[in-house]
């Protein structure tokens, strides 16, 4: 990479930016189609009941109701991850989220007010609300779809990993330090409340979809799968996105009941979530119970792990369950370490059902991995930043996982907030201060170039050049607000020579568009950047022969630069737009076009879970510093240093974005965001008391990026998406124990929380007190 | 949610507008309304919207020697900007500064905070704490005054009788020997902004050249079924000097405030936090008067 570089790595503004603020942008919200009805969804009223009788008789008269359909009236197949969930609900209701009927109507009043004409007969059950109560003997089976592969016929799935001699590490090791750590319920809270838009063609028996989703053509074969279709009779156009944060990796039952009415009625449907309905039935980050038991020998090296992991995975199995995948990851492979047991279980419970979110599983893994490193670390009496330089992970190595390390920025990343937040001084607060300093580390691991689940983590890209010179990027990828699309641009810019405003991207539409996996796992800008990579070098072989042609030579030391192409040689020119309409017009007559699939050199891993599951992977670390109100129990969180190895730098104003949105959505993880339930329903489905933070919480971020310029990403770079997020609830967390002196094993870390420790403290200040038992 | 909605425009038409109607409600700002009603749904309900009223002792501020009259109309974000309030009255101003968000300060009035009653008013609670006086407009064009601890008279309920309106609001001109006024609103919650208090304390206290204090008034929110006037806690700082109180007062001062207190459990907060917060908090205010 000696070229100097003129676009990639400059702060070029997100290609969508102008449309999105001046509100042009159309969101799903947005879209009208002639004859359009409007649907609504009737939930159960009750989490766990008996559905005894259904009575739309009602709704049906109602004027202007077009159709009202029950499980009674769809000839479908269940949905989710292991075909466990029925998209509407017949006999039962499992979880408050159930849908029982759906209407379309003329208007959304008149669908909602259909609604409250449907009568059902429930005869309400004591429903299971915890995991302990659900893996009783004698606890009823709550999912009946499952095939019961497990002992016990309420757990959903289970993942199971080691590697290295956990007994033989145990005995060297000097310390050992056992805790349960409590993770609540998160939610994304997408700006744009889910949506869809159905029209089903009743002459050609196609059904057009307005949908959201992360992962088109995932979601494409799923519809398939729920409505008995062929995949390529639906054709999915995907609006511009108001947040997905990971929670449009699955579908959801509102989106085939939506094509549902449509294909009844012939007619366009959509259906709009309100926003309490968006926080009621919309994924959230899996709660779980972390066991982890660790140890440390006598010279603070890393000598095992054990993990027990209890996951509520609600009534309905979703890609939740399979966040295993990546917590082992973080297990296994964070820091080094010689022997790793793993084990999770996931249980059926009455509750709602998580989805995959920002960090899928890594957040709860590294709070309870950084928060035992600390404990370690007070046990042996070593300083928390030298514990975690000691054993921090090295470029060439390859862990007992197998994932390879070909570069990796973990130690510098370390250093650099070690040293940036001056980690070492000591905070000193007074005995008897209202506000007490503290300062917290934490360090994550996260694939950084895809991660190979599905048989392929590929994406395909079609680029060409028009005879005006302007270039269309047709990628498989998509743009879910992360920056894709701007990206690709520059690329494009970058290695064309080619203005950034004579650069379309086209990423909506399946029937247009090569095949990708999905917007997941901070994959786009990678496997994305690189599959336009590959075409570009083919488009380039085409234009340079032409241009050898029309400049009358016989190299090929072309450079692209200011919309011509410009040989190295002689230094003549000529413009791109005259060699492609060359190309088109003068004999053989051909098309300035080319295609690439790139699939990354990742591995699948065997049924061990071992082997190099992405391209390359990506690090941070965080240092953070709070300061505790012990009046009121408020943390503030005064300073967040971030140090992330992003491999190369491609856009700093993105980056920027991206580290910034996620050290905020980790902070609410921290403090203050929790979805809370009581027996099955969702006691703050609003804003008002689901805390998310504002514009006036936002602490100071101080970022950093690594550069470790990896051989596999484009232009070096690595995947960066979820990863500013991960570490940061573990170092809020510890940086509160830093400061109080307590033991912080449960989030999020409340005022409550706090001031009760604080309180049960006085009382015996030798007391050791954990949030835990709180 | 569907309702009437008339909009009078003079004080006439209103007055007018209340004679006529049979089922209504007042609607100002309309940003605590909007959420009871979705809430609750209330059938042929008429929403008298008073955001159109153009009557000046209805919208505006007005000095006199006796202090400051308020207008209910009067918004979060007018008292926010007035310079008065915010040099003579910063428990008011910062009450106001801490409402919702910049956006609904616009249009949330006084008199919806007053009227709505909720413990965690929080222009509520400095009034409380300023012992601000109710002026009440009956439809036959009468007026009454309430003393602002009369005019709650229970959650979500007021003083105010079925034909009348909440007209303005007296604030007392600060003591002319007062030298020094410590006058703050403290709101405990978890976000900074679009927060709706926990606990909240607004007090303001006038002392004299040598830090004596010469009136006191403390107003608890969020702690009780209505905000509350802590009448012995600041009858118990008359007298005393705010500069070196010692420990001793203040703790009796604070616990003379949490003898106000019979909070709640709630999806926010456990009673017992409230009580630890409140109790915190008022031994505060001579610690770091301006925190």
């Amino acid at each position: 990479m000696a070229k100097k570089l003129k676009v990639i790595g400059t702060p070029v503004p997100k290609h969508d930016a102008n449309i999105r603020v001046t509100g042009k942008a159309i969101y799903g919200h947005d879209i009208m189609l002639p004859c359009m009805l409007h649907g609504a969804i009737l939930r159960t009223e009750h989490p766990s009941a008996v559905i005894e009788s259904i009575d739309v008789s009602d709704a049906k008269k109602l004027p202007g109701v077009i159709c009202v359909i029950t499980a009674d009236d769809a000839d479908v197949n269940n949905i989710g991850y292991k075909r466990d969930h029925p998209i509407l609900k017949k006999g039962e209701a499992n979880c408050t989220r159930d849908e029982i009927a759906a209407v379309a109507a003329e208007t959304k009043e008149i669908a909602l007010n259909a609604l409250k004409l449907i009568k059902v007969k429930y005869k309400v059950r004591k429903g299971i609300y915890n995991t302990d109560d659900a893996l009783k003997v004698n606890a009823p089976q709550i999912n009946k779809f499952i095939s019961g592969k497990f002992e016990n016929k309420n757990i959903a799935e289970k993942f199971h990993y080691e590697h290295g001699n956990l007994e033989e590490q145990k005995k060297k090791s000097k310390h050992i330090i056992s805790r349960k750590f409590t993770l609540p319920r998160m939610t994304h809270a997408c700006m744009a409340t889910s949506n869809i838009t159905a029209s089903f063609n009743m002459v050609d028996k196609k059904l057009l979809l307005y949908s959201s989703t992360q992962v088109p053509f995932l979601y494409q074969r799923d519809m398939a799968h729920a409505l008995k279709m062929n995949p390529s009779d639906i054709r999915v156009i995907q609006p511009v996105i108001g947040g997905g944060f990971g929670s449009k990796l699955d579908m959801h039952p509102f989106e085939p009941i939506c094509a549902l009415l449509s294909m009844k009625t012939g007619r366009p449907v959509q259906i709009l979530y309100s926003r309490e309905e968006e926080f009621i039935a919309s994924p959230i980050r899996q709660p779980m119970e972390i066991e982890l038991t660790a140890g440390v020998d006598n010279k603070g090296n890393f000598t095992f792990r054990e993990i027990n992991i209890v996951k509520d995975n609600g009534a309905y199995t979703s890609w939740g369950a399979t966040t295993p995948f990546v917590i082992m990851q973080a297990f296994s492979s964070l820091y080094k370490v010689k022997a790793v047991t793993f084990n999770s279980t996931a249980v059926y419970t009455n509750n709602v059902f998580a989805g995959s979110f920002r960090g899928y599983g890594n957040p709860q893994a590294t709070f309870a991995l950084e928060r035992v490193i600390d404990l370690l670390a007070d046990e042996l009496g070593m300083d928390k930043a030298a514990i975690r330089l000691l054993n921090a992970n090295e470029q060439g190595e390859t862990t007992g996982q197998g994932l390879h390390f070909e570069t990796c920025g973990h130690k510098e990343c370390l250093e650099t907030v070690i040293s940036k937040s001056k980690y070492s001084k000591k905070r000193t607060s007074k005995e008897g201060d209202r506000y007490k300093i503290g300062i917290g580390l934490a360090s994550m691991l996260h694939v950084g170039g895809g991660a190979k689940i599905y048989r392929s983590d590929g994406c395909g890209t079609i680029l060409k050049i028009d005879p005006y010179g302007y270039c269309t990027i047709i990628t498989g990828s998509n743009e879910i607000g992360q920056g894709s699309e701007t990206v690709l641009a520059m690329i494009a810019a970058e290695e064309l020579g080619i203005e950034l405003k004579k650069i379309k991207v086209i990423n909506t539409d399946t029937d247009v568009k090569p095949w990708d996996v999905g917007v997941h796992a901070s994959r786009t800008s990678f496997v994305a950047g690189n599959s336009l990579l590959g075409a570009i070098k083919i488009l380039k072989e085409k234009l340079n022969k032409k241009a050898a042609e029309l400049l009358k030579t016989n190299h090929s030391n072309f450079e692209y630069s200011d919309n011509k192409i410009i040989s190295l040689k002689s230094n003549d020119s000529i413009a791109l737009d005259k060699v492609v309409r060359e190309m088109h017009f003068s004999e053989p007559n051909e098309l300035a076009i080319a295609d690439y699939f790139y699939e990354p050199s990742s591995k699948f891993q065997d049924k061990d879970f071992k082997g190099n599951v992405s391209g390359t992977y990506a690090f941070a670390s965080q240092a953070i510093e709070v300061e505790v109100d012990t009046y009121t129990g408020n943390v503030k969180v005064l300073n967040v240093y971030v140090a992330q190895d992003v491999g190369r730098v491609l856009n700093p104003l993105l980056l920027d974005g991206q580290i910034e949105g996620g050290v905020i959505q980790g902070v609410g993880y921290a403090l203050t965001e929790e979805l809370l339930m009581n027996e099955g329903k969702i006691m703050n489905p609003n804003f008002h008391n689901y805390k998310m933070l504002t514009a006036a919480d936002v602490p100071n971020i101080h970022f950093f990026p690594v550069e470790t310029i990896d051989k596999e990403g484009p232009y070096g770079a690595k995947g960066v998406g979820e990863a500013s997020l991960i570490p940061t609830a573990a170092a809020i967390s510890n940086a509160v124990c830093n400061a109080l002196g307590l033991e912080i094993l449960d989030l999020p870390i409340t005022p409550e929380k706090i001031l009760k420790a604080l309180s049960l403290r006085s009382t015996n200040s030798k007391l050791k007190v954990n949030t835990n038992s709180l | 949610m569907e309702f009437n909605i008339i909009s009078p425009k003079t004080k006439s038409e209103l007055l007018a507008a209340i004679r006529r109607e049979k089922h209504f409600r007042f609607g100002a700002g309309c940003t605590d309304l909007l959420m009871e009603l979705r809430k609750k749904p209330n059938e042929n309900l008429t929403i008298i919207n008073l955001s159109k009223v153009i009557d000046a002792q209805f919208t505006g501020i007005k000095k006199s020697a006796k202090g400051l009259r308020l207008g209910a109309l009067f918004t979060a974000h007018n008292i926010v900007v007035n310079e008065e309030i915010q040099t003579g009255f910063s428990a008011l101003h910062n009450a106001a500064l801490s409402l919702a968000s910049n956006q609904i300060r616009q249009v949330a009035t006084i008199g919806g905070n007053l009227c709505t009653a909720s413990p965690s008013g929080d222009i509520s609670c400095a009034l409380t704490a300023l012992e601000a006086e109710c002026e009440i407009l009956s439809a036959a064009g009468k007026i009454r005054t309430v003393p602002i601890t009369s005019f709650f008279t229970g959650v979500r309920q007021t003083a105010l009788k079925k034909n009348e309106v909440l007209y303005g609001i007296a604030v007392s001109a600060n003591k002319k020997n007062a030298k020094n006024i410590f006058s703050n609103f403290i709101k405990v919650g978890t976000r900074r902004s679009m927060e709706c208090s926990v606990v909240s304390l607004a007090y303001h206290i006038q002392t004299d050249e040598n830090g004596k204090i010469i009136k006191a008034g403390a107003a608890l929110g969020a702690s009780a079924p209505t905000v509350r006037f802590a009448k012995t806690a600041c009858e118990f700082l008359i007298g005393k000097n705010f500069n070196t109180i010692s420990q001793k007062d203040k703790e009796d001062f604070a616990a003379k405030v949490l003898s106000y207190a019979s909070p709640i459990t709630d999806i926010r907060a456990t009673a017992w936090y409230r009580k630890e917060v409140l109790f915190n908090i008022s031994k505060s205010i001579f610690e770091n008067p301006c925190k």
